[in-house]
């Protein structure tokens, strides 16, 4: 929040080069009209919005609005349990992943997840890179290794364990394991990441390390985040939706989201009246 | 490198969907057949003089197994009386006292050892303890057997079930100035006693149709039992030694005999899972 | 949960009837150690004789002849391994996949009926297992399984031999539905209790239900698993009424799975009561305490490994 609202004319000048991004960029994942029922109980109300290529986007809101549940319809990974259901379109590209002849199984392998808590399965570290790697492909030893020490490298851990490769996944601090579970969902060479609350179990150092992770890895994939952190929201995201209630209040540059809200309800937010 | 074949790991998925399902099957079926068999053969050896008379020489058909009947009872009854207060004051002492001290850790351990020891072990144990000594069978030996196999069984949940009682219970009492055993067997117990009850009905449940253990202690018998002192006949004995016999009504009688153990046992097994779970969906 | 002292309430002097409940509830628990001490040197004291006869050849001699009075335990010990052998090889299996259907697969009401069937199960005694192992299982196995395994199997020594329908493997068979439930409800509670967020990340990156299961459902349970192998396995060893039905009652060892045989608990359960000689007796109950060295030493294995789970408790099962 550290642009102040006293200079009108850079700021047009700023929207009028964010507009002309906005046209020049492709659009990953195109949501039109998302409903989200838990049995009988609505959680997520008509959301429209789009996803940008190579962009980071944010998902904000106050805690219960429905933000993890949004993002859990890209890769449709409320279907493991029973009485959940989606409406409306998700465009991932060319197709509605929404459909009931969408390949789960490919979806995933396109779209991959980076969980709250992190996740590394109870095997060694090799193991766990080597996870998806091994599900999708046949490969020789000497390639799966190749491919492993890549996605560490690409998730700024491979320094760290490049000797200790054989140790089990949880032996490592959190944002280690976080950083884990990162080289583990882009081995696959996935276009989208999503990522729920990424760094909220993660002590300040090792979150900064993984929010320059995120910089650097938005030029070869599509990054959604969800976060309850604005001042992360600010650093890290180009474009942000505000959620509020299984609704989408707002959704914009987030620049122009976080220095000139459209919506009232958004400025509170922002500044901290509620949530 | 080069794809894995999405159509092979989807199969492998589908195939053990199935088989999952099949062997989910096959578990009710066979319950399913069971049950259906012991039904069918033992009611139609029901009658009134099955509950009532005593059973006639090998060979002859008639009569009954009343004797057997009111023996097992009997025995159950015994080795209840002498396994549930013990078994439920070990308990006590595992959950008031010792804890998680090493001594507790080693009754634990012996108790685990008692449980999973095979009942013909036991069998064998009581009659060289009391059977042999004395130089005849009896129905007290047999419900010593019985009550040795529900010890452990009554004292592990017991234990289970007390130490769920939370601790603040206890302190209120205790700052009331009651004595430690009033606090305990009074108002400790009254919050834990569906799940003592529960306890000791499974037990009962499973030594209801233990066999094993009774083969070499209570033996069978014939006649009324006079007294616990002699051999006395009961159900399960009575199942195995007509069962092994060439005689066709000896034969319909062991399925009789069979059905009624059956309902006991799942009647007691149902039961007592039954009050649990009232207890548990009411405490909610 | 923090300890209460017993004597909180009021100095020990006045707590004579406290002190007194104390130590009987101590007694009550030593009664466990004492039987299980008890039930030890019985066995050995009353194998005296039977060990001073055979010594250590006992555990391997072939022969049991009442009449000669010559005992070895070897067929029945024979008979013990292979029916246990055959109900786990059978058992494991299918108690994995049934909780997996019970845990993953099935409809909440169809996993409460089928759980509920696999308790039941549980329940049923021992002996009911051997008169409808000897009744309708065996003629079964007879008219229908042996003689097409003879047919397809037949070039296998293990299943030659007329199809009598009692014997080794339907003991087994019957041993392994015996403790199917035991196996299957300790996997089923281990597979429950892998954190949902482990399972998701594995569906996340495109796995089917069974690679998830198969990579991390089971990694992540699998001491638990084995723990529950163990108490299957320590069932099996022992189980009595059901194999003496269906094993055949015959002193004997034989490649073929067809044939009859005798297990220590059947032995011990046909012979024991006509047992009239000193060295036939004693031989008999060396038997038995061959039997409960083996479910002991089960018990101490398996006791080690659950205690070696309790301890990791923190990032996996």
């Amino acid at each position: 929040m550290s642009d102040n609202l006293t200079r009108p004319l850079s700021m047009e000048r700023e929207q009028k080069r964010l507009l002309q991004d906005v046209q020049s960029l492709e659009v990953k994942i195109s949501v039109k009209n998302l409903c989200f029922f838990y049995d009988d109980h609505q959680a997520l109300f008509d959301n429209t919005l789009d996803i940008f290529q190579n962009r980071v986007t944010a998902i904000i809101g106050p805690s219960g609005c429905g933000k993890s549940t949004h993002i859990r319809a890209y890769n449709r990974i409320y279907e493991m349990y029973r009485g959940y259901r989606a409406t409306g379109e998700v465009w991932l590209d060319q197709e509605n992943i929404l459909s009931p002849s969408q390949d789960l199984i490919q979806l995933r392998k396109k779209v991959g997840m980076i969980f709250q808590k992190p996740t590394p399965f109870p095997i060694s570290v090799f193991e766990n890179v080597a996870y998806g790697l091994r599900l999708h492909f046949k490969m020789s030893r000497g390639e799966l290794a190749a491919k492993v020490e890549d996605a560490l490298k690409r998730a700024a851990l491979w320094e760290e364990v490049k000797d200790k490769l054989d140790q089990s996944g949880l032996a490592f601090s959190g944002g280690q394991q976080q950083r884990l579970c990162i080289a583990r969902a882009i081995s696959v060479e996935p276009e989208v990441l999503l990522m729920d609350e990424p760094t909220s179990a993660i002590d300040p150092l090792a979150t900064s390390k993984i929010e320059e992770l995120i910089e650097s890895l938005k030029q070869k994939y599509t990054i959604v985040i969800v976060t309850h952190n604005m001042q992360q929201a600010a650093r890290i995201s180009d474009f942000t939706a505000f959620f509020y209630e299984g609704h989408i209040v707002e959704f914009g540059a987030t620049r122009q989201v976080f220095t000139n809200p459209a919506k009232k309800q958004t400025e509170d937010y922002i500044t901290g009246r509620f949530g | 490198m080069k794809a894995r074949s999405l159509f092979a790991r989807r199969l492998s998925d589908y195939l053990i969907k199935i088989l999952s399902a099949l062997a989910a099957l096959i578990a009710i079926f066979a319950l399913g057949w069971i049950l259906s068999v012991v039904v069918s053969r033992g009611v139609s050896a029901f009658n009134l003089d099955f509950f009532t008379k005593l059973p006639t020489p090998p060979g002859i058909s008639g009569g009954g197994l009343a004797n057997a009947i009111l023996g097992t009872l009997l025995i159950t009854a015994l080795a209840s009386l002498i396994g549930i207060p013990i078994g439920m004051l070990a308990g006590v002492y595992l959950a008031e006292f010792g804890l998680d001290r090493p001594f507790a850790s080693m009754i634990r351990f012996a108790a685990n050892v008692v449980m999973g020891m095979p009942s013909i072990i036991i069998g064998v144990f009581v009659y060289t303890l009391v059977v042999k000594p004395a130089r005849h069978f009896s129905g007290y030996a047999g419900a010593i057997a019985l009550a040795i196999i529900m010890l452990p069984l009554i004292a592990r949940t017991s234990e289970d079930m007390l130490r769920l009682v939370p601790n603040s219970l206890r302190e209120s009492a205790l700052a009331l100035g009651a004595p430690r055993w009033k606090v305990t067997l009074g108002v400790v117990f009254r919050s834990a006693k569906t799940g003592l009850i529960t306890g000791a009905l499974l037990a009962l449940a499973r030594i209801s149709g233990e066999t094993a253990p009774l083969l070499f202690t209570a033996l069978n018998s014939s006649y009324w039992m006079r007294s616990p002192k002699e051999p006395t006949a009961n159900l399960t004995v009575t199942i195995f030694n007509y069962a092994m016999s060439p005689y066709p009504d000896w034969k319909a009688k062991a399925w009789g005999a069979s059905l009624l153990i059956m309902i006991a046992v799942l009647a007691l097994s149902i039961f007592s899972r039954w009050i649990f779970r009232e207890k548990k969906i009411r405490k909610g | 949960m923090p300890k209460l002292s017993p004597f909180q309430s009021r100095s020990a002097l006045q707590n004579r009837a406290d002190l007194a409940f104390r130590g009987i509830t101590v007694f009550c628990a030593t009664v466990l150690i004492i039987i299980m001490l008890a039930i030890f040197f019985e066995l050995v004291r009353n194998s005296g004789l039977s060990i001073k006869k055979f010594g250590l050849g006992f555990l391997l001699s072939m022969a049991w002849n009442p009449v000669t009075q010559n005992f070895g335990a070897l067929t029945s010990i024979f008979g013990t391994v292979v029916s246990t052998i055959i109900a786990m090889i059978i058992a494991v299996p299918l108690s994995i996949i049934t909780a997996l259907f019970l845990v993953e697969l099935a409809p909440p009401i169809l996993s409460r009926i089928v759980g509920i069937g696999v308790e039941l199960l549980a329940a049923v005694p021992s002996i009911i297992y051997g008169m409808w192992g000897l009744f309708v299982f065996a003629p079964f196995m007879a008219d229908h399984i042996q003689p097409a395994l003879g047919k397809t199997l037949g070039f296998l020594p293990l299943f030659q031999g007329p199809p009598m329908g009692i014997g080794m493997l339907s003991a087994g068979i019957i041993l392994a539905l015996m403790i199917i439930p035991f196996i299957c409800a300790v996997t089923r509670d281990v597979f429950q209790m892998v954190p949902a967020a482990v399972k998701e990340a594995g569906f996340g990156m495109g796995s089917t239900t069974w690679e998830v299961t198969r990579k991390v459902t089971i990694r992540y349970g699998f001491r638990g698993v084995i723990g529950a192998c163990f108490l299957g396995l320590g069932r099996a060893v022992g189980e009595t009424m059901a194999v003496t039905f269906v094993i055949g009652n015959d002193h004997r060892i034989s490649a073929s799975l067809f044939s009859a045989g005798n297990s220590i608990a059947s032995t011990l359960a046909n012979e024991f009561a006509e047992a009239a000689e000193p060295i036939y007796l004693s031989s008999l109950i060396e038997l038995g305490l061959v039997l409960f060295l083996i479910t002991f030493l089960i018990q101490i294995f398996a006791q080690l490994w659950l205690r070696r789970i309790a301890k990791g408790m923190g990032d996996r099962l």
